[in-house]
């Protein structure tokens, strides 16, 4: 008789309450992990995934202090009285943002990390170092410096560090949140074949239809810290609700027949041609002039009633673009002209009157006593009247939705939170022009549709643009679609124009979604490109 | 990000000397620069430091960030503290002496009677070599030492692996500051806030910075935060580490730490052995001003 298989992971009534907090965070959690399986962790945010991963790879209760009861057993061996660094050796993390997680200088440096902390001779780290690039086919970045990778390569020398260390179960914390589609898609193909070479691999991820794509053995939701639904992915469209989790467009349309939404319509105005906002003539950029250059001879207009999305993979000179347009950086040849004023010849500040800039991270940029404060500084900066400030930090706190905060310190709300704090503090400057990047990075499904429903059904804003890895988003929501390739626009035009051609897309590293297919599909019927809730319309 | 200072390979003399031989080398320099006033030592170690600088073959370009910021500083040191406050060189400028312009200097028509000597003139130029001289070690080592080999270094020179990693870190710790800075400057820019604007008492000037200074001093704390769980995650600390980064030490590496082992001793000799280490002023100098 043979002895029944030890399970790499068993979790056991798990309840965990952060000091800070008054209730608990997860509540007796009951979990297993296989073997050569892919768990793919799903919910919407704040529901406890986060925690959940902290409690298995030891951040908690090590790093964030807290209640616990129940126990978690790695390989039948529970993990109480152990040290992050003892469960580190079975349990590798590849955390959401690999600039969070690079410890290294250099690729081979930061890959071979976690073998010098095991006191490994040097041969063999090397050995074990580039086996690991290999196997995520990134070798040839061995001796390249961590800074100057892309966001996706970041990614995989993050997870080629945790690899080398070679774990028995691999946590995975939205590690998409950064990458491009086709950037995403290969990493998950990674994580796929490291299950079926035997590892323990549990992924929590919003972007739900991509990590469907490589056939998850099991799917875990969660909701209000408890599980909710935890068996086949099959199952899981029939359970969740489909606003508050992105499913693969075919099944929200089966589901949304019997309530479909309205066409969403925003609240731009009419396209006009006749002067345009911004012009990029021949721009050319380098950061240094030892560097190579990252914009290649670009030339754009932006009109009034653009919805411009800027889709290119990792490194392409996104955001690079988009900064010029500010003047936050100056092109090195050709020109920029901000209705009709060239970026070189006036400042920031004054561009910043009609430009209004998100960036990525509302961290980088929170810094007054109160969210009222936080809001009142552009407005201050830009002389309005104290009249002004008030109505502007009124309608601005309100299109976010976060009115009871006023008199909270940005810096103790929620990362959620305080990203729409970062976004209401541009609004209330009431410039004509919105540019965000990356505007619904590391959001769920609900959280984020909301958020760009509110934005763009916002009055006042002559034109809107914003960087994006998510194809959906840019169909949705814009009327324009650019792709930068390599520092050049390769395409420029309407959705349908853009993305009809998949062999293109691949070529740019985009990859077609469900609803983008769903799209082309009914477009006949439906005539514009619209979210599958509002396609049921045209079913049944 | 944790990034780090940009070094790149130039193929120079420098380039071949191993990293624990040139921290052994500067801080013996230190030592025998720190603890001398006498003028003609103080020739020498400069003379030392010029020729040490020149083996790093960097750029002025590459290197005038660092040197703007010692230039401030020996201004403030020299030219405000000691030549026009005299503040600087007390306890080592005797008090009084032989002024500069004993009748006054008239300067737009008006007769100022400045304090300034001969000897506060040598001290702040005894000053300059010293000073002048530890820069020129301490500012050659970002942009010609790889990064890679700061942990590797401080550990192989026989500190525990902890502290020696701290001290990379540490060492890392200014350029990522610089590139938060940046990033939540630009940040503020677009929200119209202009630097050239901070104007008033430093009270009003402290509060017209917050804005950078909070979102910076709270993302490097957010950021320690994350490199301690990144190194956790990752078992530091459980054993003793090896490292990655190869160290080998060649004759001529031992030659330079011979040599800056040597470069202290003399100096101590002469300072305490010898009592040389005094500043004093030679008299060819009192002349250049009768």
């Amino acid at each position: 008789m043979t002895e029944p298989q030890v399970l790499p992971l068993v979790i056991r009534d798990l309840s965990f309450r952060y000091n800070s907090r008054g209730t608990p965070a997860i509540k007796n959690l009951n979990l297993e992990l296989h073997s050569g399986e892919v768990l793919l962790l799903a919910g919407s945010s704040g529901c406890g995934k986060t925690t959940l991963m902290r409690c298995i790879n030891g951040l908690i209760p090590e790093a964030y202090h807290g209640e616990m009861t129940g126990d978690i057993l790695l390989y039948g061996e529970s993990v109480r009285g152990n040290t992050l660094a003892d469960i580190s050796q079975n349990v590798g993390t590849l955390l959401q943002d690999p600039e969070r997680q690079i410890l290294g200088t250099y690729v081979l440096n930061e890959v071979c990390f976690g073998l010098e902390s095991l006191g490994m001779e040097r041969s063999e780290m090397i050995r074990r170092g580039e086996e690991a690039l290999k196997r995520l086919n990134i070798l040839h970045l061995r001796d390249k410096e961590t800074f100057g990778t892309s966001g996706g390569e970041k990614q995989k020398v993050a997870l080629a560090g945790v690899l080398a260390m070679q774990p028995k179960i691999l946590l995975l914390d939205e590690p998409l949140a950064s990458l491009d589609p086709a950037s995403a898609h290969e990493a998950l193909l990674a994580f796929r074949q490291l299950a079926d070479e035997g590892l323990a691999v549990m992924i929590v991820e919003h972007r739900l239809e991509d990590v469907l794509a490589i056939h998850p053995e099991r799917v875990v939701y969660m909701e209000d810290g408890e599980i909710t639904y935890q068996g086949e992915p099959a199952g899981l469209s029939q359970v969740v609700d489909y606003h508050k989790i992105k499913l693969p467009a075919a099944d929200v349309l089966a589901r949304a027949k019997d309530a479909p939404e309205t066409e969403f319509v925003p609240a731009v105005p009419p396209l006009d041609y006749s002067k345009p906002l911004i012009e990029f003539k021949e721009v050319g950029f380098r950061y240094h002039e030892d560097l190579p250059e990252v914009l290649h001879g670009v030339n754009l207009n932006v009109h009034a009633g653009e919805v411009i999305a800027i889709l290119g993979h990792n490194g392409s000179g996104k955001t690079t673009l988009v900064k010029h347009a500010l003047g936050l950086l100056k092109p090195t040849r050709g020109s920029v002209l901000l209705e009709g004023v060239e970026s070189k010849s006036t400042t920031v500040a004054k561009a910043a009157r009609t430009v209004g800039y998100v960036f990525q991270s509302p961290t980088q940029m929170l810094f007054a006593p109160t969210v009222q404060d936080e809001l009142a500084f552009g407005p201050k900066n830009l002389g309005f009247d104290k009249e002004t400030i008030q109505e502007n930090v009124r309608w601005a706190i309100q299109s976010v939705h976060l009115e009871e905060e006023l008199g909270t310190p940005p810096l103790a709300l929620s990362f959620g939170q305080q990203k729409r704090v970062s976004i209401a503090s541009v609004l209330s400057m009431r410039s004509r022009i919105l540019m965000m990047d990356e505007p619904t990075a590391g959001q769920d499904y609900w959280n984020y549709q909301s958020f760009m429903d509110t934005i763009l059904q916002m009055p006042g804003f002559d034109s809107i643009i914003f960087i994006t890895h998510d194809l959906d988003l840019a169909l949705t929501y814009a009327n324009r679609i650019i792709v930068l390739f390599d520092g050049r626009i390769v395409a420029d035009g309407t959705p349908q124009d853009v993305l009809k051609d998949t062999e293109q897309l691949l070529k740019w590293r985009l990859l077609p979604t469900s609803l983008l297919e769903l799209n082309f599909r009914m477009f006949p019927q439906t005539g514009k490109f619209q979210r599958a809730e509002a396609l049921a319309r045209y079913i049944g | 990000m944790l990034v780090s200072w940009h070094y790149k390979y130039r193929g120079s003399p420098m380039d071949q000397i191993d990293p624990r031989a040139r921290w052994i080398f500067s801080f013996a320099f230190l030592v025998a620069a720190t603890s001398t006033w006498n003028s003609s030592m103080l020739a020498v170690l400069f003379l030392i430091a010029v020729i040490w600088y020149s083996l790093g073959r960097t750029s002025w370009k590459e290197t005038r960030r660092g040197w703007t910021l010692v230039l401030i500083m020996l201004f403030t040191m020299i030219v405000v503290n000691t030549i026009i406050t005299g503040g600087g060189a007390g306890g080592v400028v005797p008090e009084g002496g032989q002024l500069v312009w004993p009748e006054g200097l008239r300067l737009f028509g008006k007769l100022l009677k400045p304090g300034l000597t001969v000897d506060r003139i040598w001290f702040a130029l005894c000053q300059l070599m010293r000073i002048g001289g530890i820069s020129m070690f301490f500012i050659l080592i970002p942009y010609t030492m790889d990064s890679r080999s700061y942990g590797a270094t401080f550990s192989k020179l026989g500190l525990p692996d902890k502290l020696a990693y701290t001290i990379e870190l540490a060492i890392r710790f200014i350029p990522s500051l610089a590139r938060s800075f940046s990033i939540t400057l630009d940040a503020q820019r677009a929200r119209a806030f202009e630097l050239d604007d901070v104007k008033g008492g430093i009270v009003r000037k402290i509060g017209r910075i917050a804005p950078l200074i909070i979102p910076v001093t709270m993302n490097a704390i957010l950021s320690s935060e994350d490199i301690a769980n990144a190194m956790d995650l990752r078992g530091f600390g459980q054993r003793k580490r090896t490292w990655l980064f190869e160290l080998k030490y060649h004759w001529w590496d031992y030659a330079v730490i011979a040599f800056g082992l040597l470069i202290v001793a003399v100096s101590l000799i002469l300072v305490y052995g010898y009592k040389l280490g005094a500043f004093t002023v030679p008299p060819f100098f009192y002349q250049l001003f009768q």
